[in-house]
């Protein structure tokens, strides 16, 4: 089936197939690896040290994959503040991936922090510390999450609660609906304001530590950079997401709407690496990318992987093919990672002479708090109307009106 | 052996001694326990007066080892300290009474000096079976040093028999063997442990007792601060050693004939309070355990002597830094090897999955087929709609 | 709808608006980005390399005052035996000794008390915060264990209890359970047999170690004491005959991190002006794009076969 995506769906598929099998395993793995981190410490679980005190789960689950869960906050800028209206099919499932990649990024947050009983003291502004970078993260995100991306993500439950043949709920679904429509701008205008804070912010951590950072990452601009590379990875998530649903599900392959938001992607990348390599020429370090040391190559790796593709997808008929599409998307998403990733963790030297990589039990717990997110996809695409599909036959379970305009 | 030459003339009787001599020798004693010089002269004063305390030594389950190692001072002399400062009226193994003779001289030194005489216990009292397995005169070791402490001014225990059971009361203890403070309980007694104790710690005890009139400071188990207060460890000759990483491995070694550690051969002084490495016995240096090349066995220690093992080593309770230093970078954090495969193997497996994902996506569909243009404007100029 | 470059433009032109007018018309508040000077009365530490004789005195003094279980490294439970700072060592003194044999230097280790803390500056409940005389305490009721002090600190202080499901920040404190109360001074300058380190005023300190270096030209590295500038200055200074990098110093500018964050944070944000007016910007967009799109849908036409849609008033 091909077509233009109109209208969202609900999958009609079992829900116990062999890939949700594993997901589910490997995150019932990792929750249990993580009681048992909450019963001896950490140095049991992780390779953590104290010159690499952050690790996957800060660095990997928090800072890279949040980035990839800004879908929503991409998709919503192009929708809203650009009026390009046509993505509005597929706000549902980027908001989706949002919510489970903010989510998930939090669960692995909760698990690394040494001390959790004292997140009580978060209610109590007057703890805050204004200065600290981390505060701003801790709070926007939060915030994001309750305010910003729990509404968004409402209509399709209230839809299905809607449909609920008990009239008292399908009152309240209503309800419920009608005051969030009264109130979406306030909502939405909250969900770009809070991403640009902390996803720039994100970068801005790196930015205390100073030289101990390699001159290749650390900038002055890494705010700017991490927030622009966090709405390409929301984008490359998105699409990843979009044409893996439609491989695995027959969706039907909106090329319209998949070519724009790849070529909006690749075009936006080729302007992130040049403000990348114009503030190196201007604090005079460019050289120290072809010195072909270890954080050379490092750095020719990642611009690699974002340049070639970026470039590519300039080309129509590399964007007309979905596979040719769905490769050259998942290599600059695995560039734009690596960018994330790197000023945190690889082009982080503390002083002294310290080795980290994560422990076997950190890697599982890394993995399976993702499975755990596309555990949770599953479930949702099958039980509620969120993945885009083109206008048809009559399916149960599209999505109805009035919850569709949201 | 003993240096004879610079003994002080032996005077055994006080009558033939002038003042000079009789301070000398109070001020070598007094020097010898590291009590200052003016102590000296209060001593003199005291005794002057005619105020030699009155002891009494009562003796139970022990070697007389400490009577013995107290034979064997000479600064001051056992002389000395008998007939010039103190007054020992009653002491089984040096007084010439025996019988009945022994102890009438017992009962009239109590009731003469009751509330002012020094009760010295040497060896440890028998508990079990109301302590029928020491007994004089068919009167129990617990009897007496119960009737005998009860009008004394001061309870000193000598040896670690008397002090905390000792030899006796090792295991199986079958005498129920305990030190006489556990038998005198709310009473303080001034433990002196040691097997045998050095004698200068009771005759540094006896002489601030005659001199100020009070004991000594004590830790929380009687024993004098100024002997007990530092583990032989912490002043040990051979500490440079231990620091160094010296160990003497098996007796006879070469490390043995040159002195090293006794650590590894089970050396006790980690735990032990005493002041052996400062003071040896017998007036020789070297006159010691350690010094003699054998470990520490802990003899003062109520929890090491006769309990813990000779050859086992000893836990550092507060250790310090070896003699090498840390250097200025020292690596940290491991990585293993099986982790770095298996991210390796995830990376690479995600990578595969993209691939045949991609090309799936090629495959398994036609070309998709292209948007549909869109409709011509109408007139009306309605809006297209999505 | 087709891609309306209008419509692009007119947000893009919108944004950066609002952008550029929020981050160049409006002038920065500098208050907090520039520099801070240490407190009048700042105490610290004065170590010089030249006097310690490496006794390691202060190696267990430092534990006995704050309760901490030694370190025993790889000596099989003999000694005393860290080779970093760790979750049981606040002070560790190091030797350095040149390739070629011909210099060597102890290197006293713990804590360096800034004038301007990352660790502080960074920590997001205030856990790590500046106590009286500056002295950089850790608060255990508030912090969360996110470890971003290990992050921030450019001398890789603070260190943190792996092995605990109650874990603490380690690291020197001053003896502030000590200092006032039982003591004068610290644990480690107390035993110091040499007087290699020193406890008192910064201003004291500082003048003392140029004194030194007045009294005994070329005998310091390069004539001067680390820590005056150092990142903003820190509160414990360091001199020695060798260069510091080998003592394992890092080389520093004169501006603190902090000072650098709070720079570009206020570039960006203005206080909290930035924020508010570009939520007021966006805001008032959406408002205008969702009236458009409520009256959009709902005369649209409807997918075939679709209920009919509820008659409910435009928002």
């Amino acid at each position: 089936m091909t077509g233009r995506w109109q209208r969202c769906v609900r999958l009609n598929q079992p829900l116990f197939t062999k890939p949700f099998i594993l997901f589910a395993s490997l995150a019932a793995l990792a929750f249990l690896l993580g009681f048992f981190r909450e019963l001896t410490g950490l140095g049991y679980v992780t390779g953590l040290n104290d010159g690499y005190s952050w690790g996957l789960f800060k660095n990997w689950n928090v800072t890279a994959l949040t980035a990839m869960g800004s879908g929503g906050y991409a998709i919503a800028i192009l929708t809203w503040l650009f009026n390009q209206r046509k993505f509005h099919p597929i706000m549902r499932t980027a908001l989706l991936t949002s919510f489970l990649g903010y989510g998930t990024g939090m669960i692995a947050l909760g698990f690394d922090v040494g001390r959790p009983w004292n997140f009580l003291h978060f209610n109590n502004p007057h703890n805050w510390n204004p200065h600290s970078v981390l505060m701003e993260v801790a709070v926007c995100m939060t915030a994001y999450v309750i305010f910003a991306l729990d509404v968004e993500n409402m209509p399709p439950f209230l839809e299905r609660l809607y449909m609920s043949p008990d009239p008292k709920k399908s009152q309240l679904a209503m309800k419920i609906f009608f005051a969030i429509r009264a109130t979406f701008p306030f909502f939405v205008a909250l969900a770009f304001l809070l991403p640009s804070m902390h996803q720039s912010s994100l970068g801005g951590l790196m930015y205390l530590a100073g030289t101990r950072v390699h001159p290749l990452w650390q900038t002055a601009r890494i705010p700017l950079l991490y927030l622009l590379m966090a709405y390409i990875l929301g984008l490359a998530c998105v699409l990843m997401v979009l044409l893996l649903s439609s491989m695995a599900w027959d969706l039907g392959w909106d090329m319209d709407i998949l070519e724009q938001l790849t070529k909006l992607m690749g075009r936006i990348t080729v302007v992130w690496l040049a403000i990348q390599f114009i503030d190196l020429a201007y604090r005079g370090v460019l050289h120290l990318a072809f010195t072909f040391d270890y954080y050379s190559i490092w750095f020719l790796l990642q611009t690699f992987l974002l340049l070639v593709p970026a470039l590519l997808l300039w080309f129509k008929p590399l964007r007309s093919q979905p596979g040719t599409l769905f490769l050259l998307t998942f290599v600059l998403a695995i560039g734009g990672l690596i960018y994330r990733f790197t000023p945190t963790t690889v082009a982080f030297s503390p002083l002294g002479n310290y080795k980290y990589f994560p422990s076997i039990a950190e890697i599982l717990m890394s993995i399976g708090f993702t499975s755990f997110a596309v555990t949770l996809f599953l479930i949702a695409v099958k039980r509620f109307a969120i993945l885009p599909a083109p206008a048809g036959e009559i399916t149960a379970g599209a999505a109805v009106q009035p919850f569709d305009t949201l | 052996m003993l240096d004879q030459s610079n003994l002080p003339i032996p005077t055994s009787f006080r009558n033939g001694v002038d003042r000079r001599t009789f301070f000398k020798v109070v001020a070598q004693a007094t020097a010898a326990i590291g009590l200052t010089g003016s102590l000296a002269a209060k001593v003199v004063a005291a005794v002057e007066k005619g105020a030699r305390p009155s002891v009494i030594w009562l003796h139970f389950q022990e070697c007389t080892g400490c009577t013995e190692s107290l034979l064997r001072t000479s600064h001051p002399g056992l002389a000395e300290v008998l007939f010039d400062l103190i007054s020992l009226d009653y002491h089984e193994t040096l007084m010439a009474a025996a019988g009945h003779q022994a102890e009438q001289a017992l009962e009239s030194a109590i009731q003469k000096n009751a509330g002012k005489y020094i009760l010295v216990v040497e060896g440890a009292l028998p508990t079990k079976e109301n302590g029928i397995y020491m007994q004089i005169g068919q009167k129990t070791g617990l009897d007496i040093v119960k009737h005998v402490a009860s009008s004394a001014a001061a309870v000193v225990a000598i040896g670690s028999c008397a002090s905390w059971g000792g030899v006796p009361s090792a295991e199986p203890n079958p005498t129920g063997a305990s030190g006489v403070n556990e038998i005198l309980q709310g009473r303080a007694v001034v433990t002196l442990p040691g097997c045998p104790a050095n004698p200068y710690i009771l005759l540094g005890t006896l002489l601030q007792f005659v001199a100020l009139g009070k004991l000594p400071e004590l830790d929380d188990q009687g024993r004098p601060k100024f002997a007990y207060g530092r583990v032989i460890h912490e002043h040990c000759p051979r500490r440079a050693h231990f620091d160094a990483g010296r160990f003497a491995e098996e007796f006879g070694d070469e490390g043995h004939r040159l002195g090293y550690c006794l650590y590894k051969l089970g050396c006790k002084g980690p735990s032990t309070h005493a002041s052996c490495s400062v003071l040896q016995f017998c007036e020789v240096v070297d006159a010691w355990p350690i010094g003699l090349g054998h470990p520490c066995f802990g003899c003062t220690e109520k929890e090491v002597a006769f309990r813990v093992p000779m050859l086992k080593p000893a836990e550092i309770v507060r250790p310090t830094p070896p003699a090498t230093y840390a250097p200025v970078t020292a690596p940290v954090g491991v990585v293993s090897p099986i982790a770095t495969g298996l991210g390796g193997l995830i990376g690479g497996a995600i990578v595969g999955a993209g691939i045949v994902a991609a090309k799936k996506m090629n495959t398994s569909q036609p070309t998709p087929v292209p948007p549909p243009p869109p409709p011509a404007k109408t007139d009306s100029g309605s809006k297209v709609t999505e | 709808m087709n891609v309306n470059r209008r419509d692009i433009l007119k947000g893009l032109i919108g944004g950066s608006a609002i952008a550029g007018v929020v981050a160049t018309a409006i002038p920065a508040a500098d208050k907090d980005s520039g520099a801070i000077a240490p407190e009048s009365d700042a105490v610290g530490l004065l170590y010089d390399a030249t006097k310690c004789i490496g006794c390691r005195a202060c190696m267990p003094a430092c534990q006995n005052a704050n309760g901490l279980t030694p370190d025993r490294g790889g000596s099989g439970g003999l000694y005393m035996q860290p080779d970093t700072l760790n979750a049981h060592t606040k002070n560790l003194i190091k030797l350095y000794t040149a390739p070629d044999g011909h210099e060597r230097s102890f290197m006293k280790q713990q804590c360096m008390h800034c004038v301007d803390p990352a660790c502080v500056s960074g920590c997001p409940m205030n856990a790590l915060h500046k106590e009286p005389k500056g002295v950089v305490g850790w608060n255990p009721s508030l912090c969360i264990g996110c470890r971003y002090c290990q992050i921030a600190c450019p001398f890789n202080i603070p260190k943190f209890e792996w092995d605990k499901v109650n874990p603490k920040i380690v690291k020197c404190e001053l003896c502030r359970h000590i200092v006032g109360i039982t003591d004068s001074q610290p644990a480690c300058t107390k035993v110091c047999p040499t007087h290699a380190v020193v406890y008192g005023k910064r201003t004291d300190l500082l003048a003392e170690a140029h004194r030194r270096i007045q009294a005994e030209p070329g005998k310091y590295f390069e004539d001067r004491v680390y820590g005056e500038f150092e990142a903003g200055g820190t509160q414990c200074l360091i001199l020695s005959h060798v260069d510091f990098v080998h003592l394992g110093l890092p080389t520093l500018g004169k501006q603190s991190g902090p000072a650098q964050v709070r720079h570009m944070a206020n570039f960006i944000y203005r206080g909290f002006l930035t924020p508010i007016v570009l939520y007021g910007g966006l805001a008032g967009v959406m408002h205008y794009r969702w009236k458009h799109h409520l009256i959009h849908t709902e005369t649209s036409q409807h997918h075939e076969g679709d209920p009919a849609p509820q008659q409910e008033n435009n928002a």
